[in-house]
């Protein structure tokens, strides 16, 4: 309920359309050029993180993140194992460039198609189990994709090593910048990076807001009223998985550009938490809530990591500096403490939510200053 | 207070307790004789055939045998526990039957999915307000009107969802007087305009036979009467085939053709409302519990 009253907020004293277009249509993709246009130069500022890669890492998460909400914040359906599609993305590519010499664009194609078959497959056999369950047996598949990766059959995955050195033919990497080497142009990798995020994330902006994307938000409303309206209910939640899988696999395809390998980490449990948590911190009930999650999460963990290094004006305090290095080195505790006071803040709506009402609210006094 | 139902009823007593010595012998054999004395299964809009459920030891529909010709207003009253929701259930396959067969439109439907049922032209609505509750009053119509237009399962991926059926959406917001209404949250409404909106997402199923569970529960006397006459106009207007589930005894007696009566599970009588509330087993296993209760 407070969505639509922020809403209307928000846009209340703005222009609805121009031209008879309306503003709302131009809303996401404009978001989307902003993130990618904003994002490196924020992330390269001294006061940030100071060294612009963790851009490209940021932008890879914020895509893998935007697929996951297709099933938690769009169809409703908690996943445990979505490590896997990133996973499968990932291990394709480098499987396919290292052990078959695909160029890179079949071995990626050949991720992306592997990985929705793959989820096609799982959610099928599965997406009739309870809410639980479900969850559960996500987790498990989730687990037994780790399990054959580790187990290196055939000798095509590494092992607990992993594919390193996997490299598209057009990456060129100088000094820790990595550069995309295309028909005698150069060009930045992050910008190949922002114009495939960019794509993709409109892919799923179109996914959410066709007919097929509203029938998925009626069943995370209410699967009962859904099925009993003449909805298959089990039909679109096995295509919400579907693409769920695609995009996350999309993801994976370029974190191992960006890694220039595979290891075993991207199909660990932790990467199926860590999106979850994401996606929460942001807010799942809006389309940027997970890229806000992604971002937060990432910053403030390179953030927290960094502190002990970091010269800051208490170091000059002996007593400051023995409290802090002792403190600091638990940077988990305080990304854990950081999500738990915007879930008590925010429950469903996130770091976005908080966002967007502090944003209402300045258009409500600037609003308010106009009329006198 | 007791006078009330009564006196609702009066103009069809009166000629009825003229001739109070045949009806006396009339009820008991009508009822017995022929349940559904009119139609067949195959000919009937909806019908159900032996139709049981049974949880554990408790059978909770036991046997049902119904035959709503087309543009019937049928109601089916019962005390509290009768089956008459679980009827509904089994109807629309929400619970599948343990024995039985449901009928609609001439067509053995029994074992057709719950999700396919309303693409037949069978619809219902819930007695606890089902919503899709944080989306508008227009999008939940719109949703279920695009679903008619989809089928069960449509993987349309291009254009944009809110501009689907938005027509037939605010047709029927209008028709059932939630006009003004239409971008409020569906949580956010009053619980008689919730009601509307159910039977408003039912009827952009596109129905033929529709199930109404308790339309009028929760509301006051003057909304129940409104409702009354609202679900009458659109039964003709729609040409609507019609089950009521009703509480609400001058409603049922004032616009049902035919009411069917349900107890313990199983079929007690069907008839006219004359006859049925004549009948001495009906008025012995409810309708003197309702008389007191109102």
């Amino acid at each position: 309920m407070s969505r639509g009253s922020i809403v209307d907020r928000v846009t209340a004293g703005l222009p609805d359309a121009v031209g008879g277009v309306p503003l709302d249509q131009f809303r996401v993709p404009v978001g989307l050029v902003l993130v990618v246009l904003l994002l490196r130069p924020v992330i390269a500022d001294p006061r940030m993180a100071g060294y612009p890669q963790l851009a490209n890492t940021i932008l890879i998460w914020m895509l893998f993140a935007a697929s996951f909400n297709l099933l938690l914040g769009y169809t409703g359906l908690l996943s445990f194992g979505h490590a896997m599609f990133f996973g499968i993305g990932a291990y394709a590519a480098a499987v396919g460039l290292t052990r078959f010499g695909l160029p890179w664009v079949a071995a990626a194609a050949a991720g992306l198609v592997l990985s929705a078959a793959a989820a096609y497959v799982v959610a099928r056999l599965i997406v009739q189990k309870g809410e639980i369950y479900f969850a559960m047996l996500t987790l498990a598949f989730a687990q037994a994709v780790h399990y054959v990766a580790n187990q290196d059959p055939a000798g095509l995955t590494g092992g607990t090593t992993g594919i390193t050195g996997a490299s598209p033919a057009w990456l060129v990497s100088e000094r820790g910048t990595k550069f995309v080497h295309v028909a005698g142009v150069q060009f930045d990798w992050y910008a190949l990076l922002a114009v495939v995020f960019v794509v993709a994330m409109l892919a799923i902006w179109q996914v959410v807001r066709s007919p097929f994307g509203r029938s998925l938000v009626a069943i995370r409303e209410n699967a009962t009223l859904a099925r009993s309206m003449g909805m298959n209910v089990d039909r679109y939640k096995v295509w919400a998985f579907t693409f769920a899988g695609l995009f996350a696999a999309l993801a994976g395809v370029l974190v191992e550009v960006n890694n220039q390998g595979a290891t075993l980490q991207l199909l660990s449990l932790s990467v199926s938490g860590d999106v979850i948590l994401m996606t929460i911190l942001g807010g799942s009930v809006f389309f940027f809530g997970p890229l806000a999650g992604a971002f937060v999460w990432l910053f403030a963990e390179d953030f927290l990591t960094g502190f002990n290094t970091l010269v800051l004006p208490l170091t000059e305090l002996p007593m400051a500096r023995i409290g802090l290095s002792g403190v600091l080195t638990y940077w988990q505790f305080f990304l854990g403490l950081l999500f738990v006071i915007v879930v008590l803040l925010s429950p469903r709506e996130g770091i976005w939510g908080l966002l967007r009402r502090a944003v209402a609210r300045v258009v409500a006094l600037l609003g308010g200053g106009e009329g006198q | 207070m007791t006078d009330e139902p009564p006196a609702g009823v009066d103009p069809v007593a009166t000629p009825t307790s003229d001739v109070e010595p045949d009806d006396l012998a009339a009820p008991d054999d009508d009822p017995e004789a022929a349940p559904t004395p009119d139609v067949a299964p195959e000919d009937a809009a909806l019908a159900t055939v032996g139709l049981t459920r049974s949880f554990g030891a408790l059978v909770a529909v036991d046997g049902v045998d119904l035959a709503v010709p087309a543009g019937e207003l049928r109601a089916v009253i019962g005390p509290n526990g009768a089956g008459k929701t679980t009827l509904f259930n089994l109807v629309t396959n929400a619970i599948p039957p343990t024995d039985g067969a449901v009928w609609l439109g001439g067509r053995d439907i029994t074992a057709l999915a719950e999700e396919r049922r309303p693409h037949l032209g069978l619809a219902r609505s819930f007695q606890a307000n089902q919503l899709f509750n944080g989306l508008t009053a227009l999008e939940n119509v719109r949703i279920v009107a695009q679903t008619a237009r989809s089928g069960p399962f449509g993987l349309h991926l291009l254009g944009r969802g809110r501009s689907v059926a938005v027509d037939e959406a605010v047709a029927l917001l209008d028709r059932l007087g939630l006009a003004g209404k239409a971008d409020v949250v569906a949580s956010n409404l009053s619980h008689g305009d919730q009601r509307r909106l159910g039977i408003a997402m039912a009827l952009a199923t596109d129905p033929s036979v529709l199930l109404l569970d308790e339309p009028t529960s929760g509301m006051g006397p003057t909304e129940t009467r409104e409702t009354a006459e609202l679900i009458e106009a659109l039964q003709a207007e729609l040409d609507l085939t019609m089950l009521l589930i009703e509480h609400d005894m001058s409603i049922v007696l004032s616009i049902s053709d035919r009411i069917t009566v349900l107890n313990q599970g199983s079929v007690l009588a069907t008839g006219t409302p004359a006859e049925v509330r004549e009948d001495e087993r009906v008025q012995a296993a409810y309708l003197g519990g309702v008389r007191e209760a109102l």
